[in-house]
C-alpha cells in the first residue's frame, strides 16, 4: 500500500492508541471488523466446490471482545473412489447402494455423485486480563449430511519485552461423528453382495440404505495443542514460530474409498480387477507441525514468507513453503503474487491396489491424498479500497498436484494406466473487509 | 530414521529457545511502531482467506496445522 502522509499519521496514532489500550496490533484497535470471502474451487472434470466465510469481530464492553465466524461450503462433482482402471468398463454402485455408475475402459474410476453442503459456526470470546495478558474461550460446530463436529477451545497469550515478544498457548477438543451413507463397512470386506438367490449382485454394497437411516455412527475425538511465539525484530520485521500437535482417535477411515484387488502375476490377466474391497486405516493418528513465518516491510511492499514441516505417525512427512508479496500500485490498491510449494511422502499403508492371493494387510488405503506427490499453487490477488475503511479483493489461483503415475509395484495391465492422474484446479476468491 | 527425527526436533527446540533468548533484547519502542501498525503487518491479516485456503488444502492433502489447529471439523478428509 502506498502510504500517504495521512495514512502514516493514522497508522502511528492507531499504534499508540492500541499500545495504550493494551492491544499489540493495530487491527485490534478498531471496535468492529467484518470480512467475507467467497471461493469457487474447480477441478478439471472433477469436483467443483464453493466456500463462503463471514467473520465478525467486535470490541464489547471492556475487557471483552467477540469474534464470530460462519462458513458454508458446498461440493459437487466426481471424485476418485480408489479403484484402478481396467481394460473393461467397470460398474460401481454408490455407497448408498443405489445409482450405479459405469466407468469407461482405461479411465480412472471417479464417483460422479458427490454432493454435500457443510455449515460451520465458530465463536470466540476474548477477555483482556491485564495490559499484557488475554484469555480466549471458544466453541465451534459444523454439520453436514454425513458428518458433524462439535468442539471447544481455549487459549492464552502474554506479551513480554515492551510487547515485542508474545507467547501463546491454545488447545482444543472436538468430537466428530461420521455417519456414512450406506453405513460403515468392515475393512477389506468385499463390496460385492451375495443375495439369498446366490447370484452375486455385481458390486452392490452390503448395507443398502440410500437415506442413511441405518448408517453407522462412527465417532472420533480430536485434541489439538498449539504453542506459539512471535517476535518483533525491528521496525519492519516480525517473525513467529508455532508448534502444533494434533491427536485423533476413533474412526479415521474414509467410508467412500475402496481398493481394487487385482489378479496376480500368475493369472491369465494380471493387473485386471478381481475384487473390490473397502479400505481400512489405523484408529489413531498423531500429527506434528513446526511453522515459521516472516513478515518484512520492504519500501512500501510487504513480504510474507512461511515454511511448515509436518510429520505424523502414519509415515507422512511434508514440507510447505508459501511466499506472498503485497505490492502497492497506487490509490490504495495492491497486487499480491503468491506461490506455494508443497511436497509430501506417502503414508505407510498407502497401496494403489491389493493383489489377489496376497495376505491382507493390517491397514491399506488407495486414497491418493495419502500418496507421495508434489503440489504447486500460483496466484495473484488484487485489492482495492471501495469506500472508507473497506476493501474489495479478487484472487485467482491455479493448483497443480503431481504424483507417481506408474508406481514401481505396478505390474501387468497396471503398467498401461495412469495410477495418479494430475490434479489441476482453478480457484477464484472474492473478498470484502470493513472496519467500522 | 525416527530417532534422527526426534533428535532433530529436540535440537530445533533448543535452537528456538536460544533464539528466544536472543530475541529478548530485540524489538522497538512504542514510538517506532508506525510500520508495524499497518494492517498488512499483522500475522492474522487476511485470516479469512487463509482459513478458506487451509480448508481446501486440508481436503486435498495429508497435512494440516502449523498456523493453527490442524484437526477435524470436516468430513472431507
Amino acid at each position: 500500500m502506498q502510504l500517504n502522509r495521512e495514512t502514516s499519521v493514522r497508522g502511528t496514532l492507531v499504534a499508540l492508541t492500541a499500545t495504550l489500550l493494551g492491544h499489540s496490533g493495530a487491527g485490534a484497535a478498531e471496535p468492529t471488523h467484518a470480512d467475507a470471502s467467497l471461493l469457487i474451487y474447480s477441478e478439471s472434470q472433477r469436483v467443483t466446490a464453493g466456500e463462503a466465510m463471514f467473520r465478525f469481530r467486535r470490541q464489547l464492553s471492556d475487557p471483552y471482545s467477540l469474534s464470530l465466524s460462519l462458513q458454508v461450503d458446498g461440493l459437487t462433482g466426481a471424485s476418485p473412489n480408489g479403484a484402478t482402471p481396467s481394460r473393461q468398463p467397470q460398474t460401481f454402485t454408490r455407497p448408498s447402494g443405489n445409482h450405479p455408475f459405469t466407468v469407461d475402459a482405461r479411465e480412472t474410476p471417479l464417483d460422479p455423485g458427490f454432493r454435500d453442503v457443510r455449515y460451520a459456526l465458530d465463536a470466540d470470546l476474548t477477555r483482556t486480563l491485564n495490559r499484557m495478558t488475554s484469555l480466549t474461550l471458544g466453541g465451534r460446530a459444523s454439520v453436514e449430511s454425513d458428518y458433524s463436529s462439535f468442539g471447544f477451545s481455549s487459549g492464552i497469550t502474554r506479551d513480554f519485552n515492551r510487547k515485542n515478544t508474545t507467547i501463546g498457548i491454545s488447545g482444543s477438543v472436538a468430537r466428530d461423528v461420521s455417519r456414512p451413507l450406506g453405513g460403515s463397512h468392515e475393512p477389506f470386506s468385499s463390496t460385492r453382495v451375495v443375495p439369498e438367490d446366490g447370484v452375486p449382485d455385481r458390486l452392490g454394497y452390503q448395507e443398502d440404505d440410500d437415506e442413511g437411516g441405518e448408517a453407522g455412527h462412527e465417532p472420533k475425538n480430536v485434541y489439538d495443542l498449539v504453542l506459539g511465539v512471535s517476535q518483533t525484530i525491528d521496525r519492519e520485521t516480525l517473525i513467529r514460530l508455532n508448534y502444533s500437535l494434533d491427536h485423533a482417535s476413533g474412526y479415521l477411515t474414509d467410508p467412500y474409498k475402496i481398493l481394487t484387488v487385482v489378479q496376480n502375476e500368475s493369472s491369465p490377466d494380471p493387473g485386471e480387477p478381481f475384487d473390490y474391497v473397502y479400505e481400512g486405516r489405523p484408529g489413531s493418528r498423531t500429527k506434528h507441525a513446526v511453522y515459521a513465518e516472516l513478515l518484512r516491510h520492504i519500501g512500501g511492499s510487504v513480504l510474507d514468507l512461511s515454511f511448515r514441516h509436518f510429520w505424523d505417525d502414519w509415515g507422512v512427512n511434508s514440507q510447505t513453503a508459501d511466499v506472498f508479496w503485497q505490492w502497492p500500485v497506487g490509490h490504495g490498491t495492491t497486487l499480491q503474487p503468491h506461490v506455494r510449494w508443497y511436497r509430501q511422502s506417502q503414508a505407510d499403508f498407502y497401496r494403489p491396489f491389493l493383489e489377489e492371493g496376497a495376505p491382507s494387510p493390517r491397514y491399506a488405503s488407495a486414497d491418493t491424498r495419502l500418496a507421495q506427490f508434489d503440489a504447486l499453487t500460483y496466484g495473484l490477488r488484487y485489492a482495492v479500497p471501495v469506500f472508507n475503511g473497506s476493501y474489495l479483493s479478487v484472487t485467482g489461483e491455479y493448483y497443480y498436484q503431481k504424483g507417481d503415475s506408474s508406481p514401481p509395484q505396478a505390474f501387468g495391465s497396471l503398467r498401461e494406466y495412469d495410477l495418479f492422474p494430475d490434479l489441476k484446479a482453478l480457484m477464484v476468491r472474492i473478498g470484502f473487509s470493513r472496519d467500522f | 530414521m525416527r530417532t534422527l527425527r526426534k533428535a532433530l526436533s529436540v535440537l530445533g527446540l533448543l535452537a528456538i529457545l536460544a533464539l528466544l533468548g536472543g530475541c529478548y533484547s530485540m524489538g522497538v519502542n512504542i514510538w517506532e511502531r508506525d510500520i508495524l501498525a499497518k494492517p498488512e503487518m499483522q500475522f492474522d491479516h487476511e485470516a479469512t482467506d487463509r482459513a478458506i485456503d487451509d480448508h481446501i488444502y486440508f481436503s486435498k492433502e495429508a497435512s494440516s496445522g502449523g498456523r493453527g489447529f490442524g484437526g477435524g471439523g470436516c468430513g472431507c478428509n
